[in-house]
C-alpha cells in the first residue's frame, strides 16, 4: 500500500506538469498576450506610457523568449529545487531574489554604449541595513523599469526614422512596423545621404513638400538621438543601482531562505508563484485567501448531496417502480436540467431580494460587521440572541451551496439506484435471505455495501465538476473563492495567477482521485494495491 | 410398531420415520411479464413429495420443470409478486411453512431449513470475510457470545474439511494451527477456489443444524473430482446429523450415487416417484425411460442417441404400465388429444397413481383412477439399512 501511494504521488508530478504545460501553451497562443486588457483599458492614455508598460511586462516575463523557455523559467520558480544564489526572506515571508542582470544596451553597433559603471559601495550596518536595502531595491527596480521603457522608445524612434527615410530602411521593418536594431548597422550613412539629398532637392526645387521632408528627417533624427541618449543614461543609472542593490543583497540584510544542498548552487526551497500584476499581491497570498473559501463551500455541498441522494436512491431501488421512485426520479431530473446560472439568478431574485422573501444575503461571505461577532451564536449584552460569526458564514453560503448541490442529486441517486438494482438480484443476496437475514439488513448490510464502488467512482467524477461549477456560483454570489480569482485572472491575462490557480485546482482534483482509489481498497477487499 | 428414535448430535429426539418435510399439492404461478393480461405461467402445478430424516430425495428433471421453484417455495424465497402460491402446503415437522408470516419465516430460514445453491462463485458476498458471513448465520439464530459463535464457526468449517490442508501443515504445532484457523475466518471469498467456496456455503448452511437441507444443484458448477468430494461431504454430514436432503440435480449419475428416493418432474408435475434402485432398474414413465436412454454410453458411440422425444413420441411406450388396458396411462402433456384416454374431469387431467406399493407414476386422471384415490407419495426408504435405525457409520 505504501509503495502504491508513493508511486501514485510520484505520478502526480508529471500529470501536474502536463496540465501546466497545456495551460501555458494556451496562454501563449491567446491573442494580445499579457497586458492586452491593459492596452484596451488604457485607450485614453498616451501611447508611450502604454508602450513602456508593455516593455516592462515583456522584460518581467521574458516574453521575447520562446514559449518553452518561458515555461522552463516558470517551472524553475515553481520547483522546490532552486539553482544559483539563494534568496532571502523578509520577516513577512516575502522572498527576494538577487537582482537580475540588466539587458544589454548595445542594440546596434551604430550607437556604442557608454562604459559600464563600476560602483564601489559599502552597505551601512546596524539599524540602517534593512531600510537601506529596501530603498536600493526600489531604486533598482524603478530604474530598470525606466530603462526597459527607454529601450522601447529607442526602438520606436528607430522605426520612425526608417519610415521617414523610406527605402531601403523601411523594408527592414517587421510586419507590425517594429524595428530590430541590429538590422540597422548602416543607418547613419543612409540617413545622412537621405538628409543631404532632401536638402539639395529643397534648395534646387523649393516646394512645401521638399521643405517638410527636410524637417521630418531632422525631427526623426533628433528624436532618435534623444532616445539613444536617454537609453544610455538610464542604462548607466540602472546598472549602477543594480550593482548597489546586489552588494546590499550579498550583505544578507534578511536571513537566507531554503535549505542549501550545495551552498549558492542548489537549494531546496518552497515554490515561488510570483506576484499577480493585476492585483499587485503575491499569488500565494491570493490563493491562501481564496482556496479555503472554495473548499468550504464544496465540503459543505458534497456531504449534503451525498446524504440526500444516496438514501433516496437506495429507497427508490428497494421500491422500484412505486410512487417514491417515480417522484424522486422526476424531481431530481428536473432539478438537474435547470442551469446553475439561472438557478443562481432566481435564488438571488426570489430568495435573497428584499422585495421578495429576503431570507438570505445577496452576496459575499460575511456581513460587514462579522469581524466583531463572537464565533458561536450567543446572547449579547441586551440578552438578544446573535447569530455569531459561524452562523453568519453558514447563512451566507446557504444559497451558493444550494446552487452547487441541486444538480448532483440526479446523477448520484440514479447511479445509486442502478447499482443497488444490480446487486439486489445477485446470488449472495439470495444466500443472505436463505440464512434468514431480515430484509432491511439484506439491503443495508449486503446490497448497499456492494453498491458503494460506483458511488466512489461518482465522487471522482463529481468533485472536479463541482469545483468547475463553483466558478459560476462564486461569480454569481460574489464569493471570493478560487472561481472568482481564476475568472479575474483570465480576464486580465495574469499569467502567474492563472497558472497557480490551475495548478491548485489540479492538485485538489488529483488528490480527490487518490482518495477515491484508497476508498476503493477500503470498500472492496478484492481491490488490493500490494 | 413404535417409531424408531435416534438421538441427534444436538440431543433432541428425532423420529426417523416421521416425515420432516412434506410438500402436498403445491402449485406456484408467476405473472406473465411479456403478456401482463394473459394467463399466468404455471411453474409448479400440484407437486407432492415427502422427505424423511436421513433421506436424500433427488429431484430430477429438465430446466424449467419446477424443481428450484419447489425448493424456493419451501424457503418462501419466491418474490411475491410476481410469484403466487395457488394452493398446497409445505409442512416442516408438521408446521405449514406457506402459512407462516415473514417474521416467523426468518426464524425458520437458515435455522431449521437451509439451502445451498448452484453458483459457489457468486453465492458468497464478496465484501465480507467468510467468517463474518458464517457468524451472521450463527448469531441470527442462536444466542451465543461472540467467542462461542467464533468457536461454532470454526467447528462448522472444520466439519466441511476446510482445515484439512492446515492440519497437514501444522500437525505438531497446535498453537499455529489455532492461529491459522482464526486467520482463515478473516479471508475473503475471492481467495477461495470454487470447491472451497461451496464448502463454505455448506458450512454456513449447516452451522445452525437445520433439519432439512435444500441443495439446489450444489455441484453443477464444480469439476468432477470436487463434485464427488462435496457429495461425500454432504452424505457424511447427513449421517452425523440425521437431516433430510432434497438434492436438486440434472445429473443422473449424481442421483444414482447419492439418492435414496427419486422424484422425476416434468412441466411442474411429478411424473415418477420411486426408490432409486427400482427407478434405475425399471423406469415406468416413458419420460423417465427417455431420460435414461439419452445418456451417452461408452459402448454405443457409433449410434445416434435415443432422445426423450424418440421415446415419448412412440404410442407403444404409453401402453406398458400394468393395468394399461384398464386406463392406467402415463400422463404426458404433449400426447395428441385423440390418443389421450377419457378423463374423469376435463380440467383436472393429472393424478399421481400408486402403481406398486412403493412406486408412483403420473397418470391421466381416468375415471378408473379417480375411483381408487392413491395415497400421496411417501417412501421411508434409505439405500442403506432403512428399517432398523442403527447408529450410522456402520454401513
Amino acid at each position: 500500500m505504501v509503495t502504491y501511494l508513493v508511486r501514485r504521488l510520484l505520478f502526480m508530478v508529471p500529470t501536474l506538469l502536463g496540465i501546466t504545460l497545456m495551460v501555458f501553451m494556451l496562454l501563449a497562443l491567446a491573442p494580445g498576450g499579457i497586458g492586452a486588457s491593459m492596452q484596451a483599458a488604457g485607450g485614453q492614455g498616451n501611447t508611450t506610457g502604454i508602450a513602456q508598460q508593455q516593455a516592462y511586462l515583456e522584460d518581467r516575463y521574458g516574453l521575447s523568449d520562446p514559449v518553452i523557455v518561458q515555461y522552463v523559467r516558470w517551472l524553475s520558480r515553481i520547483s522546490p529545487i532552486k539553482f544559483g544564489q539563494r534568496d532571502v526572506r523578509t520577516p513577512r515571508g516575502e522572498r527576494i531574489s538577487i537582482p537580475r542582470p540588466i539587458p544589454d544596451p548595445s542594440l546596434t553597433s551604430v550607437f556604442p554604449p557608454p562604459r559600464k559603471p563600476q560602483v564601489v559601495f559599502t552597505p551601512s550596518t546596524g539599524d540602517q541595513v534593512i531600510p537601506e536595502f529596501k530603498l536600493l531595491q526600489r531604486d533598482s527596480e524603478g530604474s530598470r523599469r525606466e530603462y526597459v521603457g527607454s529601450m522601447r522608445i529607442f526602438r520606436d524612434a528607430l522605426a520612425d526614422v526608417a519610415r521617414v527615410v523610406g527605402p531601403p530602411l523601411v523594408g527592414r521593418l517587421d510586419g507590425k512596423g517594429g524595428a530590430k536594431p541590429s538590422d540597422f548597422d548602416d543607418l547613419l550613412p543612409v540617413l545622412i545621404a537621405a538628409q543631404e539629398s532632401a536638402a539639395r532637392e529643397a534648395v534646387s526645387q523649393p516646394s512645401v513638400q521638399a521643405t517638410e521632408r527636410v524637417r521630418q528627417l531632422a525631427d526623426a533624427r533628433l528624436k532618435l538621438f534623444e532616445a539613444v541618449h536617454s537609453m544610455h543614461t538610464k542604462w548607466s543609472r540602472a546598472e549602477e543601482t543594480r550593482q548597489r542593490a546586489t552588494i546590499a543583497f550579498m550583505a544578507n540584510p534578511y536571513p537566507q531562505s531554503g535549505v542549501p544542498i550545495i551552498p549558492d548552487v542548489i537549494t531546496l526551497d518552497t515554490s515561488d508563484f510570483g506576484v499577480a500584476f493585476s492585483k499587485n499581491r503575491p499569488v500565494w497570498d491570493l490563493i491562501i485567501d481564496a482556496l479555503p473559501v472554495t473548499l468550504l463551500i464544496n465540503l459543505i455541498a458534497f456531504p449534503i448531496s451525498y446524504l440526500i441522494a444516496v438514501p433516496t436512491g437506495v429507497m427508490a431501488s428497494v421500491r422500484k417502480g412505486n410512487w417514491f421512485d417515480l417522484l424522486t426520479g422526476v424531481l431530481y431530473l428536473s432539478l438537474y436540467s435547470i442551469p446553475t446560472v439561472l438557478a443562481g439568478v432566481f435564488a438571488i431574485g426570489f430568495l435573497a431580494n428584499n422585495q421578495y422573501l429576503g431570507l438570505f444575503p445577496v452576496s459575499g461571505l460575511h456581513a460587514t460587521t462579522a469581524d466583531a461577532m463572537p464565533f458561536l451564536p450567543s446572547r449579547d449584552v441586551a440578552g438578544v440572541w446573535q447569530v455569531g460569526w459561524l452562523g453568519d458564514l453558514l447563512w451566507h453560503v446557504a444559497l451558493p451551496v444550494l446552487c452547487l448541490t441541486y444538480g448532483s442529486f440526479a446523477i448520484l441517486s440514479k447511479q445509486t439506484r442502478a447499482s443497488m438494482l444490480d446487486n439486489l438480484s445477485a446470488d449472495y443476496v439470495r444466500t443472505a435471505k436463505a440464512k434468514g437475514v431480515p430484509r432491511n439488513d439484506v439491503v443495508v448490510r449486503h446490497v448497499f455495501r456492494n453498491s458503494l464502488l460506483p458511488l466512489i467512482t461518482m465522487f471522482v467524477g463529481i468533485f472536479p465538476a463541482m469545483l468547475g461549477g463553483s466558478v459560476v456560483v462564486e461569480r454569481i454570489f460574489s464569493v471570493p473563492g478560487m472561481g472568482s480569482l481564476v475568472l479575474d485572472a483570465i480576464s486580465n491575462n495574469d499569467r502567474d495567477l492563472i497558472l497557480a490557480d490551475v495548478l491548485m485546482i489540479a492538485v485538489v482534483n488529483v488528490a480527490a482521485l487518490l482518495v477515491a482509489d484508497i476508498l476503493y481498497a477500503v470498500a472492496d477487499p478484492r481491490v488490493s494495491y500490494e | 410398531m413404535q417409531p424408531a428414535v435416534h438421538k441427534s448430535p444436538m440431543g433432541e429426539s428425532l423420529l426417523l420415520n416421521r416425515p420432516v418435510l412434506e410438500v402436498a399439492d403445491l402449485a406456484v404461478s408467476f405473472d406473465n411479464a411479456s403478456n401482463p393480461g394473459g394467463p399466468r405461467i404455471q411453474a409448479v402445478a400440484g407437486v407432492t413429495m415427502t422427505l424423511f430424516p436421513k433421506q436424500t430425495l433427488a429431484v430430477v428433471g429438465e430446466s424449467g420443470c419446477g424443481k428450484s421453484v419447489t425448493a424456493m417455495s419451501a424457503m418462501q424465497l419466491i418474490p411475491r409478486p410476481p410469484g403466487r402460491m395457488d394452493r398446497g402446503s409445505i409442512l416442516l415437522d408438521g408446521n405449514d411453512l406457506l402459512s407462516m408470516s415473514e417474521k416467523q419465516m426468518l426464524s425458520v430460514r437458515g435455522s431449521k431449513i437451509a439451502m445451498i445453491f448452484q453458483e459457489p462463485m457468486t453465492s458468497l458476498n464478496p465484501v465480507y470475510s467468510i467468517g463474518n458471513q458464517i457468524l451472521e448465520a450463527i448469531l441470527l439464530h442462536q444466542k451465543l457470545t461472540p467467542q462461542q459463535a467464533v468457536e461454532r464457526a470454526i467447528g462448522a468449517l472444520e466439519e466441511v474439511g476446510i482445515y484439512n490442508r492446515l492440519k497437514e501443515r501444522y500437525q505438531n504445532d497446535l498453537v499455529a494451527l489455532t492461529k491459522n484457523k482464526h486467520h482463515l475466518l478473516a479471508e475473503y471469498p475471492h481467495r477461495f477456489s470454487g470447491g472451497m467456496r461451496q464448502r463454505v456455503m455448506i458450512a454456513m448452511a449447516l452451522a445452525c443444524q437445520p433439519r432439512v437441507l435444500l441443495a439446489d444443484e450444489p455441484t453443477t458448477a464444480l469439476d468432477v473430482t470436487i463434485q464427488a468430494q462435496i457429495l461425500d461431504l454432504l452424505r457424511q454430514l447427513q449421517r452425523d446429523r440425521g437431516m433430510g436432503i432434497m438434492l436438486i440435480t440434472h445429473n443422473l449419475g449424481v442421483v444414482a450415487e447419492n439418492a435414496d428416493v427419486v422424484c422425476v418432474m416434468y412441466a411442474g408435475r411429478v411424473v415418477e416417484y420411486a426408490p432409486v434402485f427400482e427407478l434405475f432398474d425399471r423406469p415406468m414413465h416413458p419420460y423417465t425411460r427417455g431420460l435414461f436412454s439419452s445418456i451417452p454410453g461408452l459402448r454405443n458411440e457409433m449410434h445416434r442417441l435415443t432422445t426423450v422425444e424418440d421415446v415419448t413420441n412412440n404410442p407403444a411406450e404409453f401402453r406398458k404400465l400394468p393395468g394399461s388396458e384398464k386406463g392406467v396411462i402415463p400422463w404426458w402433456p404433449h400426447m395428441p388429444v385423440e390418443a389421450r384416454p377419457k378423463l374423469a374431469h376435463e380440467r383436472d387431467a393429472y393424478c399421481l397413481h400408486q402403481i406398486e406399493p412403493n412406486r408412483w407414476v403420473g397418470c391421466w386422471r381416468t375415471p378408473e383412477l379417480e375411483a381408487h384415490a392413491s395415497p400421496k407419495p411417501s417412501l421411508d426408504f434409505r439405500r442403506h439399512d432403512e428399517s432398523s435405525i442403527m447408529p450410522l457409520g456402520s454401513r
